[in-house]
């Protein structure tokens, strides 16, 4: 290959492709690539608290593309991880509301409850998965809607604050709030919890047994059950573990931004969190940048739609596109002759 | 409940039904042949959005009636094109099925939501276009295009069981799903039989989604095939990967879909949550209920 087409090839042909792609985008909306950018990098760079919405939009993201890449890592595709994010973000929420324990037991507590609401949500497929053998793809995305369902139950019904006119909990009290990182802005600590997981699960991975068995079901399963890895008890944990992490994202939205939960908590996290976690190669450290990168395109997106009149959508476009040329780049780089089986 | 109830149910089942059954009749020709289309989802919105975008742009030129039959022969062309993109990656390029199918996902909802602004300047929902056309039908308090469009799913099943089980081509496409590297020891190319079934995988769910939108509506909105693509997945496994069986399946899940709507008017105890919940749950049940006595083709989803 020659030089130039080799850099092409890589990181910076994936980023030159949306440039491009964004300005036809833009052309087509009828807005110039100037000023769609403009506005784009203005709305998620532009200041102190356009950065703290580009970084509390990160966080957003990150938690379910962590999660999503623990349970990629293991083969198992979790598309779920919307629903484990409503969910745990619900437990949070109506345990938050009701929570009457020590002052500083509420945010550990709160955070816990996402973990459980999320995990178990996660298991409900993985174990779906090992007992009954039931596909995870399909499995995950009907939870989403019976995710929803259940949500929109309780909160318009045993779980609706009386004070409140629309479909929501309780509000937390402000000692139970996630302290922010910078004054008047909805980011909060979550983001370094959320880099905290994704160190601990680069850890996992690499130096692990229980890591290395994950990585072990996902790459090689006929070999990993030739070596007595119980692929059962291995699958219900890694979508639990999944789902617990997506879980533990809708609980920090809850007790860091909404302070009460309502069923509008994600626009869409959890289905743009699988694009953060193929983009990012589903290698931790490289989603916390990806995460970072989508989410300068959601925070930018809306100023670009405001203030440029580039629909926000066209952003999930391209994401679609990017997945399918890394994944065909991912052939072409690794392009050999194997024989035939 | 009365007659009327029950006659209501049994309709309502079939309309539910129907964009179910081309979806999944387009996931049994493409598993067949070895591809895992994860993307009949897109592709139903691809099919949904286009036929909408055009009867609202030819109508005014070439009549309610002709405009709409443009618009659906437009969306099963679109849904074709998608099919034939995911086919591409994923015989000449090789890429994971899954992986290919989740990024066709996102291109379609993604698309279909920025080109709702462009058409129709206003994000969620398009304006009201003319739909498919004739005579409405009492019974099915539909048009007598969409009312064709029901039975013509079923002529898909036949067509699609002939195409499988008795054509030269229909037994390649099977032997592509069992063992490939078979059919090519034959001489044959299974990659060229795989990507016709992935088009003809993305026309049917195309025209599924064409039927949602201007046969049953006239309106395409954001979500509106609410999951339908990943059901219709589900009544494929269900029906283990027969035309026939995945068309029963889909009824199957068709009837939980009627019935809440049935129910709404008549069942006070039950949350309207809880029923709109019902097709999801049934998918569900039928996924974990089939275990152990389906076997999928043995090269599914594996790239060749």
């Amino acid at each position: 290959m020659k030089p130039a087409l080799r850099i092409l090839s890589g990181p910076a042909g994936t980023l030159l492709l949306v440039v491009v792609m964004m300005s036809v985008v833009m052309i087509v909306a009828g807005s110039t690539p100037w000023a769609g950018f403009g506005a784009l990098f203005g709305g998620a760079l532009g200041g102190p608290h356009e950065l703290a919405e580009t970084l509390a939009q990160t966080t957003a993201l990150l938690f379910p593309a962590l999660g999503i890449c623990l349970a990629f890592r293991a083969g198992l595709f979790n598309i779920g991880a919307e629903g484990q994010l409503l969910l745990g973000g619900l437990a949070a929420g109506a345990l938050g509301a009701n929570f009457t324990g020590p002052g500083w037991l509420a945010v550990p507590m709160i955070l816990a409850a996402g973990i459980v609401g999320g995990g178990l949500w996660g298991a409900l497929a993985g174990w779906m998965k090992s007992r009954f053998n039931a596909n995870e793809i399909i499995s995950t995305l009907m939870l989403n809607y019976v995710a929803i369902s259940i949500a929109n139950y309780l909160v318009a019904g045993p779980l609706k604050s009386p004070l409140a006119t629309g479909a929501e909990t309780a509000p937390l009290p402000a000692s139970s709030w996630l302290p922010t990182l910078i004054p008047d802005t909805r980011l909060t600590i979550a983001l370094l919890i959320a880099v905290g997981i994704a160190a601990l699960l680069q850890f996992v991975f690499a130096r692990t047994v229980f890591g290395y068995e994950l990585r072990a079901l996902g790459e090689a399963p006929e070999a990993a059950r030739r070596n007595h890895v119980d692929i059962n008890r291995l699958t219900w944990m890694a979508m639990g573990l999944s789902g617990a992490i997506a879980g533990l994202g809708g609980a920090a939205i809850v007790a860091g931004e909404l302070h009460r939960f309502n069923t509008q908590l994600s626009p869409g996290y959890g289905f743009t969190a699988i694009a953060v976690a193929l983009v990012g190669d589903l290698h931790p450290l490289w989603i916390c940048l990806a995460a970072f990168g989508f989410g300068i395109l959601e925070a930018g997106g809306l100023a670009m739609q405001a203030s440029a009149g580039v629909p926000k959508d066209a952003i999930h476009l391209i994401e679609g596109i990017i997945i399918l040329v890394l994944a065909a780049k991912r052939f072409v780089s690794t392009r050999v002759e194997v024989p035939a089986v | 409940m009365t007659q009327s109830v029950i006659v209501t149910l049994l309709v309502l089942t079939v309309i539910k039904a129907v964009p179910i059954i081309y979806a999944a009749l387009g996931g049994v020709i493409s598993e067949r042949s070895g591809v895992i289309n994860i993307g009949l989802e897109g592709m139903m919105v691809a099919g949904a959005f286009s036929s909408v975008v055009i009867s609202f742009y030819l109508s005014p030129a070439l009549g309610t009636t002709v405009g709409p039959l443009v618009g659906l022969l437009v969306g099963v062309a679109i849904g074709a094109l998608i099919g034939w993109i995911l086919g591409i990656a994923a015989t000449k390029f090789k890429v994971d099925q899954i992986v290919a199918g989740i990024g066709i996902n996102l291109i379609c909802t993604g698309g279909a939501a920025y080109g709702l602004v462009l058409v129709f300047n206003q994000p969620g929902a398009s304006s009201q276009v003319p739909a498919l056309g004739g005579p409405n039908l009492p019974l099915f308090d539909l048009h007598a295009g969409a009312v064709a469009l029901l039975a013509v799913a079923f002529v898909c099943a036949l067509g699609l069981s002939w195409l499988i089980y008795k054509t030269p081509w229909g037994l390649r496409v099977q032997a592509c799903g069992e063992n490939p590297h078979a059919v090519k020891s034959a001489g044959l190319d299974p990659l060229k039989a795989r990507l016709l079934a992935v088009t003809i995988s993305g026309a049917l769910a195309g025209l599924g989604g064409a039927f949602l939108s201007i046969g049953e509506l006239n309106i395409y909105s954001d979500g509106m095939t609410a999951g339908r693509g990943f059901i219709a997945l589900a009544a494929v496994i269900f029906g283990r990967w027969t035309p026939w069986g995945a068309t029963g399946a889909a009824i199957f899940f068709g009837f939980f879909e009627a019935l809440q709507y049935v129910l709404q008017g008549h069942v006070a105890w039950l949350p309207a949550d809880a029923m709109q919940a019902l097709p999801y749950v049934a998918a569900l049940v039928a996924l974990a209920g089939i275990t152990g006595r389906v076997r999928a083709p043995a090269a599914d989803g594996v790239p060749f």
